[in-house]
């Protein structure tokens, strides 16, 4: 096996926790054999230095004023340098929007196949693999033909995990030549969204609410528990499609993948493109009127009945609860 | 005249002895405005004695000009003068009470209507009976009258107060021209006011509906010319004749009004005020329209003649079609401004867009996948009718509430195990069966609610299916009712009917535990479909029934109709302003048959915190079958 | 302007999977299709864009004769022509994808014709393999800007913005250009029916492409575990919130 190597994102000198899980996914790859990570931009040198204890061997940071904004072609860039340099077996990033936007570069440049969201892979060539279909609901095993397979993880459903006592990697700096054409996709500008209350994505506990909730008006009583709880409030994609909630609140396949401590959903029936952008929850609470609502098949706990005297209830029992 | 002939095509011409019929018994007998006993009589009193003394305006014209002539025959009559005079003082007691209701009751219907109209017409019609009565009793005492004397005991009576003299002679003179100038000027205030309907109402009640009342006329969608279709009411231009006719017999009379759920719960949705509006900018806009005024664009009748909440506030109960004496037909002006709303403007409340999108890709206005829809069937043994197999006596169409509402599901799971007790041969279509449509078209589009149709109607026609039963009324009309314009001609019955039969036959037999129980009558069953009996016999069968005011075809909507169990409302509840009917009347249980009603009451219930059961009549039987040893 | 947007035809699930036989394909009988989420907020995209700014839109997919459906719905928000890349119903790969639809779009070129901007969804709710836009991009030479939650033109440039932590990165791209979009990019509209029955005319161009190797193999499609969970009930109604507040301080977050 000739190695692995792994896109590694960090932001503000720490390895993103989705990165830590590409590399468990790519020791499954190397089984073995070395792994190389790429950190591209400020504070790489310092977040590689964590990688040890996830069996990283050696760590190349990229250096270049350049890639100070970010540009994935750029980006993609230093991925095929290391690629002409250490000639992997696999390429391995986290299944982000940038990890998956710069592997999908990559594959495109070099005419790779591109396995996108995986879960596990084997060790031996061709490399066969289980990927994530419909967002979670679904998944596929495919085999990879040719002799260097492109993979992304799938978010939150690998395990990353630390070695015992394995040392910090080799870190070495490299120049990518990154050329004009590779900065013409190049962030421009950023502009701050004014932070209105919990960001669904980061919040730890999500109060969401679906059809059963009736009417835009209906959310009163869910913005009022999820007050009490600091919860950011989600709903389902019908509640966007009747106007009763904005696109950003939107929680599903095609809207905002959240990942909290507890998710609670109200008056949602459970369609899987839906609980396809809440599974990354610890724990689902399902509050439905219908028992045979197959939200109730993804959930961890049930309360079955009208959500509107339901919500209330609890909103009141946790006041009272809060104020012994 | 041609402004009606500006309209639309309307095709109204069939089953003529059902229109004759309609003629005698609503025109000449008055029988709508009877539905209000009071009203009725005061009005049948001014109307029978137009007729009776319409001959009389012809004599009195022939007597003003010519002080000695009269009509050959009648004018001989002694029999038609005491007609003559019974009528007039009967008119006379008419507009009595007519100023009566307008002045000292003034009821609520009447908010909003041209009330100074009615006053001007009032005093004419006072002045035409007056006037006529005391130039008979003038003719009398100058010897003038034709008729034999003793015939007319009123102006007999009212003669003695005239001498013979010149005054006298005078004065027949000038009640006669009074009578004739006051009826001229009757005449040309007419068509400026609404007792325009003195002229178009008999048309209007003519060329009425005859075919089932819940029933929608279908747009053409198949020309290949664009110009040619037509997409429902977004302008004067495009309303059909017989809306603008509607629109002209509207008497404001606003029995309609009273009636409506929207505008009892407090909302915009006035009937009578939509019929009012819309005749006005016909008015308005007609003219230009006649003369073809170059550049004119008609403005848009919503929201110019009615505001957009008036429309989509419209549950289709059809309470005020039903109440309305001159045969106009609201819920046809709504639908048709609201297809136009939906399917060229897509101006609709947002809320609704889930259901139109879900019906159109999914087939189900739930958006769920159609292989959940027999998930409640499985576990009773259901049979589901797969393509090829023969098709059973009778298929059972669940209908998308019950089979994926949990609340209507139970009147699903209690039909089938009605039939199963009863051993009736019966199928469900499952995932094949997509949506009638209904609320499809209720909202307006009309387009898809035809796709639908065409393929639900092949569905079962592929399959043989002859008869259906169907536990959702608006499944029950849709198929029963609308499918036949489709090619779908089969025998459609309600579950209520269905079963009350199998009782009957005593193919099962329910015990009666005397729990006290009120029927909601659903609107499209008890006012479109005229089932009202079979679903108190079950009820009767199972427990004491207790009636609601408000009940049979007169009974007051759920609220879920007009595609409402999909939109929301503004102001009142029109379910919990029924919820409070059937709390008030004490019972127990409040049965229903239909899983609109069933959603719609319970939630109205619950919102009022009623200790009331609300259950369909099927889930009763079947709660009584329970533990019995022969189903 | 000249706008492509690439769609693809999916299912519509509902709550629960369920496999074909032979493990290769989810049973679609009697279920609902519809435009990939994404790619609709596409093809509503493009049509602003040319009501804003002149021109014309071209929907394109790779999939079987029914996939023409899904083609007449874009048609009817306002795309003008269609091109219908037929397969067998098998699915393709995301490789022979792309190579099928930069073929198409070689062969409009050759014939005079090209594109100011083309429009992906950022990934298909069904495969989700995120790559199609950017091969086609790579290949056509051309940049792209993926997941964008806005887009404009402005001065032959298009304007991107990305959703990112704590706001949204923008992108200025100069055309002829590549992007992909999610939806929430904007609303679609609900097409008219006159639109609808004009789309019937609209034309569409049937092409069958070679099929290549798959370079991703698909195996076969397996349900993921823990389908079936039954959740624990607390409780039935109002009664129930004690037993619910019990759960939330035992995970912490009351």
């Amino acid at each position: 096996m000739a190695g692995v190597l792994v896109l590694v994102e960090h932001t503000s000198g720490a390895v993103d926790e989705l990165s830590l899980q590409a590399v468990a996914l790519a020791r499954q790859v190397a089984a073995g054999a070395p792994l190389a990570a790429l950190l591209v931009g400020d504070g790489g040198s310092k977040a590689a230095a964590q990688l040890g204890p996830h069996g990283v061997a050696s760590a190349l940071v990229a250096e270049d004023e350049r890639l100070a904004a970010y540009a994935p072609g750029a980006w993609a860039r230093c991925v095929s340098d290391l690629i002409d340099r250490l000639d992997p077996a696999a390429v391995v990033a986290a299944g982000t929007n940038r990890g998956n936007e710069v592997l999908g570069h990559v594959a495109a440049r070099r005419d790779l196949p591109f396995a996108a969201n995986c879960v596990s892979v084997s060790s031996e060539a061709p490399l066969t693999l289980t990927r994530v279909r419909w967002g979670g609901s679904l998944l596929e095993e495919s085999r990879v033909h040719g002799p260097l397979a492109l993979l992304s993880s799938a978010p939150h459903m690998v395990a990353a995990g630390g070695l015992n006592g394995a040392a910090a990697p080799a870190v070495e700096s490299f120049a990518p030549a990154v050329d004009e054409a590779d900065l013409i996709v190049q962030v421009a500008e950023h502009v701050d969204t004014v932070a209105t209350g919990v960001s669904l994505a980061e919040a730890k506990v999500v109060v969401s609410g679906g059809r059963g909730v009736g009417s835009a008006e209906g959310f009163g009583m869910l913005e009022e528990l999820a007050l009490l709880l600091d919860a950011a409030v989600g709903c389902s994609r019908v509640v966007t499609s009747a106007g009763w909630r904005p696109h950003t609140d939107q929680v599903g396949q095609t809207g905002t993948k959240v990942s909290p401590d507890l998710y609670i959903a109200c008056g949602i029936s459970g369609a899987t493109q839906h609980i396809a952008g809440c599974k990354g929850a610890k724990k689902i609470l399902a509050i439905n009127a219908d028992a045979e609502a197959p939200i109730f098949a993804s959930a961890d706990f049930a309360v079955i009945g009208d959500l509107t005297e339901i919500v209330p209830a609890i909103t009141a029992e946790l006041r009272r609860a809060r104020s012994q | 005249m041609d402004l009606v002939r500006l309209g639309k095509p309307s095709d109204r011409t069939g089953d003529v002895p059902r229109r004759a019929r309609n003629e005698a018994t609503i025109v000449l007998g008055q029988r709508k405005l009877f539905q209000r006993l009071g009203p009725g009589l005061m009005h049948a009193a001014i109307f029978w004695g137009f007729v009776v003394l319409f001959p009389t305006i012809v004599i009195a014209m022939i007597g003003a000009v010519s002080r000695d002539a009269t009509l050959p025959w009648l004018g001989h009559q002694g029999w038609f003068a005491l007609l003559v005079d019974v009528f007039a003082v009967l008119v006379l007691l008419g507009v009595l009470a007519a100023v009566w209701i307008r002045k000292v009751q003034r009821p609520a219907r009447f908010e909003g209507s041209h009330l100074g109209e009615a006053d001007v017409i009032l005093a004419m019609i006072a002045g035409i009976v007056t006037t006529l009565v005391l130039w008979h009793a003038a003719r009398i005492a100058l010897g003038l009258s034709e008729w034999p004397a003793g015939w007319s005991p009123v102006a007999n009576a009212l003669s003695g107060f005239f001498g013979d003299g010149t005054a006298t002679e005078v004065l027949e003179r000038v009640f006669v021209w009074a009578h004739v100038l006051i009826i001229l000027g009757f005449l040309a205030y007419l068509p400026h006011s609404k007792h325009l309907h003195i002229v178009t109402a008999a048309f209007n009640v003519y060329f009425g509906r005859t075919g089932p009342a819940g029933r929608l006329e279908p747009l053409n969608f198949e020309s290949e010319d664009e110009d040619d279709l037509r997409f429902g009411a977004g302008t004067v231009p495009d309303l059909t004749w017989k809306q603008t006719m509607d629109a002209f017999s509207c008497t404001e009379c606003g029995r309609c009004q009273d009636v409506c759920p929207a505008w009892n719960t407090g909302k915009d949705l006035s009937p009578k005020l939509l019929i009012m509006g819309i005749r006005d900018q016909v008015f308005a806009e007609g003219p230009k329209l006649l003369r073809d005024v170059a550049g004119f664009e008609p403005s848009p009748l919503v929201p110019n003649a009615v505001p957009d909440t008036s429309v989509w506030d419209c549950v289709t109960c059809g309470a005020c079609v039903q109440e309305c004496p001159v045969s106009i037909e609201h819920v046809d002006h709504i639908v048709d401004l609201r297809r136009h709303l939906v399917m060229v403007e897509s101006r609709f409340p947002t809320e609704a867009e889930p259901m139109l999108r879900d019906i159109e890709r999914a087939s189900n206005p739930w958006g769920k996948a159609q292989t959940e829809r027999a998930d409640w069937a499985e576990k009773l043994g259901v049979r589901i009718l797969e393509p090829g197999e023969p098709a059973p006596e009778v298929l059972y169409w669940v209908g998308c509430a019950a089979s994926f509402d949990e609340r209507a599901r139970t009147a699903a799971e209690s039909t089938a195990r009605v039939l199963q007790a009863a051993g009736v041969d019966f199928a469900i279509l499952g995932p094949r069966e997509s949506c009638t449509g209904d609320p499809a078209r209720r909202m307006g589009n009309e387009y898809l609610f035809q796709g639908h149709a065409e393929q639900n109607v092949s569905t079962l026609n592929e399959a043989g299916v002859t008869k259906i039963v169907a536990s959702c009324p608006h499944c029950f009309n849709t198929l029963g009712n609308e499918y036949p314009d489709f090619g779908g001609a089969y025998e459609v019955v309600h579950h209520t009917e269905m079963i009350a039969e199998l009782v009957r036959e005593g193919r099962v037999k329910p015990r009666n535990d005397e729990r006290s129980i009120t029927y909601h009558d659903s609107c499209y069953l008890a006012r479109h479909n005229d089932v009202r009996s079979d679903p108190r016999e079950l009820v009767a069968a199972v427990g004491e029934p207790v009636e609601m005011e408000r009940s049979g075809k007169r009974t007051f909507c759920c609220g879920a109709g007009g595609a409402h169990m999909w939109m929301e409302e503004r102001g009142g509840a029109i379910n919990e302003e029924r919820a409070r009917e059937a709390a008030e009347t004490g019972a127990e249980t409040l049965a229903v048959a239909c899983p609109f009603c069933t959603v719609m009451l319970d939630d109205g219930v619950r919102a009022r915190g009623d200790a009331l059961r609300v259950v369909d009549v099927s889930t009763l039987i079947a709660e009584s079958l329970e533990g019995d040893g022969d189903g | 302007m000249r706008i492509l947007v690439c769609v693809k035809r999916v299912p519509l699930t509902g709550g629960r999977m369920v496999l074909t036989e032979d493990e290769q394909a989810i049973e679609t009988r009697h279920l609902g299709f519809t435009i990939s989420p994404h790619e609709e907020c596409g093809v509503e995209e493009a049509v602003r864009l040319v009501e804003q700014h002149g021109g014309d839109v071209t929907v394109l997919t790779l999939g079987p004769a029914e996939a023409e459906e899904q083609l007449r719905d874009a048609l009817a928000t306002g795309a003008d022509r269609g091109v219908l890349l037929l397969t067998g119903g098998e699915e393709w790969d995301p490789q022979a994808t792309a190579a099928a639809i930069v073929a198409a779009i070689e062969a409009e070129r050759a014939a005079g014709g090209d594109y100011d901007l083309i429009v992906f969804g950022n990934e298909s709710a069904d495969s989700g393999n995120y790559q199609v836009g950017i091969r086609v991009a790579h290949a056509l030479g051309r940049p792209i800007a993926t997941g964008l939650k806005g887009l404009s033109i402005e001065d032959g440039r298009a304007r991107c913005e990305q959703e990112v932590n704590g706001g949204r990165d923008v992108y200025r791209v100069p055309l002829p250009a590549v992007v992909s979009v999610l939806e929430g990019i904007n609303l679609p509209r609900y097409p008219s029916v006159p639109a609808k029955l004009r789309a019937r005319k609209k034309p569409i161009e049937r092409i069958t492409p070679e099929r290549p190797e798959a370079r991703l193999e698909k195996l076969r499609l397996v349900l993921p575990p823990g389908q079936g969970k039954r959740a624990e009930i607390l409780g039935r109604g109002p009664d129930a919130a004690p037993a619910v507040v019990d759960v939330m301080r035992a995970l912490g977050v009351a």
